[in-house]
């Protein structure tokens, strides 16, 4: 029979190799490719807007969520680089989850310079409000004639400011309290329930028992968290597990120290996972958009 | 080694073991259900505008016949064909849906063509409404085809990989969902023109 620490030693760095390869395809890391970064309320990509403008309108947009939890973003673009105006602001919306889950109350309000081109992209929740129709009119006639005349940022405000009239109060939060993101919280629940239980698992059975042993209780407590369906659970369980199964054969029969270079490689990958969802205090609060409102262009 | 090699077999046997799949199976079937009635509502709400539509461009145009007779006849064809859920099975009927479907989208697109030459329909507020509607309409029904398309593909691939294939034939009794074809797809993504000027 084989001696047991060679056989982590052979199993280490595969290990680790399957971690990385984890975190590089993890979707939260790596979005998708065209979609920018939800930055703030207002992501002005071509710098055209100023600062106090920035700072005024994501004030805005934050007071009526506060309000009525329409969450409402502005994203300004210097080029659509070929993409279909539609197919885009719909994949935009719908990667950045404006609106709350369930109520999908969020609306995206997209405009590419060199196409001269503009979007509202309403959620299902707001179609009723603001529907096509009032989108185009807003689109006609607030922001197009500002636009036409060379006013990008005035443009804006206006478009803005009559989106969120023409929505206020269609929505109330249950309390008064800020409502929270729900559908990153869900995943993110997900995957700290997995990341325990993978961690107790990986814990109780490689304590005094034989390795094979840790190995079927790493395997079957990721059998566990897939009967559940909680996908990144299952992940976040079964790195957990075999990572602590590697790491405790390793640190037994070794000095202190190699343990402790473990745990630190451990815990800094943990705050990876964790990491990706959160983004500077606005996220999508997980949204739908069904393709309704309008599209215009200058 | 041996030993290490069968535990190694052992967890990638009992990894193809646990996903027998019935339930995602019937997750997946009622997904692409849901998906499809979605798709239905957006073609009865393009439907629904067209009445108006044609009315207004009378008031107009009225010795357009040809054209608005075709836009009238063809979503005569298309409201009179209605699939459900449990219909979705059979790929001939579905065949038949896409056809009367883009068959309306044309003389739609006809219809918004001919409204080009009329300055004065151009500029009523009735018809920009009425067209940034349609616009709006045919956007959603790109949405909602892309979503059932994206769960259908989903559902197909369960019903033919192994081992689910085996849970999908012999248990649920499940065969592949037809799906919108790529040309048609194309066809789609291109809504008729309709500009504001």
């Amino acid at each position: 029979m084989m001696r047991a620490p060679s056989l982590s030693r052979v199993w280490r760095v595969p290990a680790r190799l399957i971690v990385l390869f984890g975190l590089l395809l993890n979707p939260f890391l790596v979005s998708a490719l065209d979609v920018p970064p939800l930055t703030g309320r207002v992501v002005d990509l071509a710098r055209v807007l100023s600062i106090q403008d920035t700072e005024h309108l994501s004030d805005q947009l934050k007071a009526h969520e506060e309000k009525t939890g329409n969450q409402v973003a502005v994203l300004i673009l210097p080029s659509l680089e070929g993409e279909p105006l539609e197919a885009y602001s719909h994949r935009v919306a719908t990667t950045w989850k404006l609106g709350q889950k369930g109520t999908d109350n969020g609306v995206l309000l997209l405009v590419a310079l060199k196409e001269r081109k503009l979007r509202i992209e309403v959620g299902y929740g707001l179609e009723g409000t603001l529907t096509d129709l009032r989108s185009a009119r807003i689109i006609r006639n607030e922001i197009v004639p500002r636009f036409k005349a060379g006013d990008i940022p005035g443009g804006v405000r206006a478009g803005t400011e009559a989106i969120l009239n023409t929505i206020e109060g269609t929505y109330q939060a249950a309390d008064d309290a800020v409502p929270r993101p729900e559908g990153a919280t869900s995943a993110l629940q997900y995957v700290v329930i997995g990341i325990v239980v993978g961690f107790l698992a990986g814990l109780i059975l490689s304590q005094g028992l034989r390795r094979a042993r840790a190995l079927l209780g790493a395997v079957l407590s990721f059998m566990v968290a897939q009967a559940a369906s909680l996908v990144w659970g299952v992940a976040a369980a079964g790195v957990t597990a075999v990572l602590l199964w590697v790491v405790l054969s390793a640190a037994g029969g070794r000095q202190r120290r190699r343990r402790a270079d473990d745990w630190s490689w451990y815990s800094s990958g943990g705050g990876g996972w964790s990491g990706g969802s959160s983004d500077g205090g606005f996220s999508g609060g997980g949204g739908d958009f069904g393709g309704g409102g309008a599209s215009g262009d200058w | 080694m041996g030993r290490g090699l069968m535990i190694v077999v052992g967890v990638l046997m009992s990894a193809s073991l646990w996903g027998c799949g019935y339930n995602d199976l019937q997750g997946l079937d009622e997904d692409t259900k849901a998906a499809w009635s979605e798709v239905v509502n957006q073609y009865q709400r393009r439907a629904d505008l067209i009445p108006n539509l044609v009315a207004t461009v009378k008031g107009y145009a009225a010795h357009e016949k040809e054209t608005l007779e075709g836009v009238v006849e063809a979503r005569a064809k298309a409201t009179a064909i209605q699939i459900t859920p449990e219909t979705l099975k059979d790929p001939v009927a579905f065949e038949q849906f896409q056809k009367v479907q883009a068959g309306l989208s044309s003389a739609l697109g006809r219809l918004i063509a001919v409204a080009e030459n009329y300055p004065n329909l151009k500029a009523d507020q009735n018809f920009r409404d009425l067209q940034s509607q349609l616009e709006g309409t045919e956007n959603r029904i790109a949405v909602a085809r892309k979503r059932y398309i994206d769960r259908v593909a989903e559902f197909n691939k369960m019903v033919r990989y192994f081992p689910t294939n085996l849970t999908a034939k012999f248990m649920l009794h499940m065969e592949e969902k037809p799906n919108f074809t790529v040309a048609d797809e194309k066809a789609v993504a291109k809504p008729p023109e309709v500009k504001f000027n």
